[in-house]
């Protein structure tokens, strides 16, 4: 009686381990929703989402590659180069003459398509020359920073179309008492009548493009792959996955992240900058790993590595409104980090049944 | 063809040097071709600056040899250095304001304050890599956070200015001062000596240099010639066998990142020195990843056991003269970042078509 009492806290233990971020990210709302005044509001929420979109795309990038055992520092560079290489692309396709939404949309598209080559690079060096993608990855960083302030070297990545604006910062829903509903278009009210805004673009499109790629490390055999290379790269290879293809893949994938990241970035602020991105190298790792992933790899899913970048953005938010300088978030970052990982090395087996 | 040129690599003891020391011979090679190019590129007056900006980055790379050689990664040094330039300029812009102290009392106290701070971060993450297996990267990432986020607390996100004129006097001072005719003078100038007469005098020797060599020859003595640094090398080489034959693994490991710690609380109290101010470091600066490309163009490998001292400051030096030779070229200064990614991949093929060199 006695063992079996102890057996089921130890289970107990252990699920509570496993869904430690999930209890922290309640007990941090709660603790947010007592101390900040008005954090409850589906505002709010909008704007931990729309801060968070970088963070939330460059996780999940850093998700797969992590996922394989290997590491992407250039993420935060590449995604400003991508910043700025999609504004200087639209004003110049706007200059020429196309319609302004034809503009950004073609800008977009040309900067995605170059937003693979960087990861094209790293992947070549890592898979072909056996680079450690610790080192590919850091030179890929040094040179989208340099080629980034070349670009700007004849003017600052600015003067966007105002369409680009109206993207950016716009909602996908609004709502007004007497017009009611009306999608993307702000309706026209009289002075004094609230607009409810619902949904920003941004938000939307980060959801559209996490839950692409949730889909395809869940449900299709690259996912699996994915994993069964960080599980074993040996024996991936011995059972016929090309991986060298594979892992070149990986880090296109994790630049195309990085570079959508840019362009939302440039949606939302209206400009591009090199270090766009700088800081977000610790909090999309942190995010992957507050998600339970391993740095071996063979361990993690999306919707966790989100919630742990949730986690971040809402305690970016929240200190925010508590008016507490932004330091404190980046010791606070650190501190989740280390336990996070103490908690992976307290209940072993828990991240391992997390493949599943 | 690659079994070929190993072969007469092998073969060949000259070869086999220059292989090994490519970075250095690469070095020379940039500093004739810059010769060429750069109008004033080669003077003592240059080298000396570019020895002089590159103390901070020496000390950082000197710091990760160290941690590299056992296999682990140090991220947090470039933020250790922050937080131990901001507690230092802290401390004596306190005691500076109120002024009961004689100068070079304050200065020691807050020199010394600082380097003992920046032990911590790294006994912090000594224990969290060697009693709980955190892995290094992400220990010291966390610490990365942590010390940037107090660095900036202390500082309140501004650097900390209003401190005593004697520190960049020392900080940039040089050891031997001479013009033709009035004769050398030692550490100071002669007095009465207008500002804009300075540049009269041929400043030899900065102060740096001697801190630099002095750090320099002890880190490299307790690398080569101590059970310390044997140990260091065992522990990179096969961790297991080291355990086995007698080395306290964990013990050792802390005392490297605490090393390697205190190494860039040392290069952060300098900073103070030649800046004359407190500063906290930027995300932009990212000392940690120039410090770990020195190390491995200085023919270290991030698998740990392989890494010597010397080459790691070549490797600074080899950054640092491409910088400053393309800036005295005329060539736009973000290019830097540029080579510099082309010379760490360079490195690494290097490495990987001749594993057994280094």
């Amino acid at each position: 009686m006695q063992s079996l009492m102890t057996q089921k806290n130890k289970d107990l233990l252990l699920r509570i381990g496993k869904q430690w971020a999930v209890i922290f990210f309640v007990a941090e709302l709660i603790f947010f929703g007592l101390t900040a005044k008005g954090f409850f509001t589906v505002n709010t929420f909008q704007i931990v989402l729309f801060f968070g979109t970088a963070i939330m795309l460059m996780a999940v990038g850093e998700l797969f590659v992590i996922i394989t055992g290997g590491i992407d520092l250039s993420v935060g560079y590449v995604m400003g180069l991508s910043s700025i290489v999609s504004t200087k692309l639209i004003v110049a396709f706007a200059g020429s003459g196309l319609p302004e939404l034809g503009a950004i949309l073609l800008g977009i598209l040309i900067t995605l398509v170059l937003g693979l080559i960087p990861g094209m690079i790293n992947g070549l060096l890592i898979s072909r020359l056996n680079v450690p993608p610790f080192i590919a990855t850091f030179s890929m960083l040094g040179i989208s920073h340099g080629v980034s302030e070349l670009l700007i070297t004849e003017g600052a990545a600015k003067n966007l179309p105002h369409m680009a604006n109206v993207i950016g910062n716009g909602h996908f829903l609004y709502f007004a008492q007497e017009s009611g509903f009306s999608f993307f278009v702000r309706p026209e009210v009289a002075r004094g009548v609230k607009v409810f805004e619902l949904l920003p673009n941004v938000v939307v499109m980060t959801f559209i493009l996490v839950a692409i790629f949730a889909f395809v490390l869940k449900r299709t055999v690259f996912g699996v792959h994915t994993y069964a290379i960080g599980g074993n790269e040996d024996s991936a290879v011995r059972s016929g996955i090309n991986v060298k293809n594979h892992i070149m893949k990986i880090y296109m994938l994790s630049s195309f992240l990085a570079a959508s990241a840019g362009v939302i970035y440039m949606l939302k602020y209206v400009t591009g900058k090199a270090d766009a991105g700088a800081s977000l190298l610790l909090d999309s790792i942190a995010a992957v790993v507050i998600g339970g992933a391993s740095l071996s790899g063979g361990s993690g899913t999306v919707w966790k590595a989100i919630l742990g970048a949730v986690i971040i953005a809402v305690l970016e938010t929240g200190l925010r409104i508590l008016g507490i300088p932004t330091f404190d978030k980046y010791i606070m970052v650190g501190v989740i980090l280390i336990f996070a990982v103490l908690i992976d090395q307290v209940f072993p087996e828990t991240t391992y049944k997390d493949k599943e | 063809m690659k079994g070929n040129l190993n072969l007469i690599i092998e073969e060949s003891r000259t070869l086999k040097a220059i292989a090994r020391n490519w970075a250095f011979c690469f070095l020379i090679f940039f500093i004739v071709i810059f010769s060429f190019t750069g109008k004033g590129f080669l003077s003592i007056v240059n080298f000396q600056n570019i020895i002089h900006l590159s103390v901070i980055a020496i000390f950082m790379a000197a710091a990760e040899t160290f941690v590299i050689i056992t296999g682990g990664i140090d991220l947090s040094v470039g933020f250790v250095m922050g937080l131990s330039s901001v507690t230092a300029g802290k401390i004596i812009q306190i005691l500076f304001a109120a002024g009961n102290l004689s100068v070079g009392a304050i200065l020691l106290t807050g020199s010394v304050i600082a380097l003992v701070v920046s032990l911590i971060p790294g006994l912090i993450s000594g224990i969290m890599i060697a009693r709980f297996k955190v892995p290094p990267f992400i220990a010291t990432l966390g610490m990365w956070g942590i010390t940037n986020g107090i660095a900036l607390k202390i500082c309140k996100g501004f650097p900390v200015a209003s401190l005593p004129d004697e520190l960049t006097k020392i900080g940039n001072g040089y050891t031997i001062y001479y013009k033709e005719g009035s004769g050398i003078s030692w550490f100071s100038l002669p007095a009465g000596i207008a500002n804009d007469q300075i540049r009269e005098y041929l400043r030899l020797i900065p102060i740096s240099f001697i801190l630099l060599f002095i750090v320099i020859f002890i880190l490299r003595h307790i690398l080569n010639n101590t059970t310390f640094g044997q140990h260091t090398y065992a522990i990179g080489g096969n961790e297991d066998a080291a355990i086995r034959s007698g080395i306290n693994v964990q013990k050792h490991l802390i005392k490297i990142y605490m090393l390697s710690s205190f190494i860039a609380g040392m290069a952060g109290v300098f900073n103070v020195f030649q800046t004359g101010i407190g500063n906290f470091t930027t995300f932009g600066a990212m000392y940690e990843l120039f410090a770990v490309a020195a190390v491995v163009i200085g023919g270290a490998s991030l698998l740990g056991g392989k890494g010597r001292l010397l080459a790691s400051v070549v490797g600074v030096l080899l950054i640092a003269v491409l910088e400053n030779g393309l800036l005295i070229s005329g060539v736009e200064p973000f290019y830097r970042y540029i080579a510099v990614g082309l010379l760490l991949i360079l490195a690494i093929v290097i490495d990987q078509l001749f594993p057994d060199l280094f």
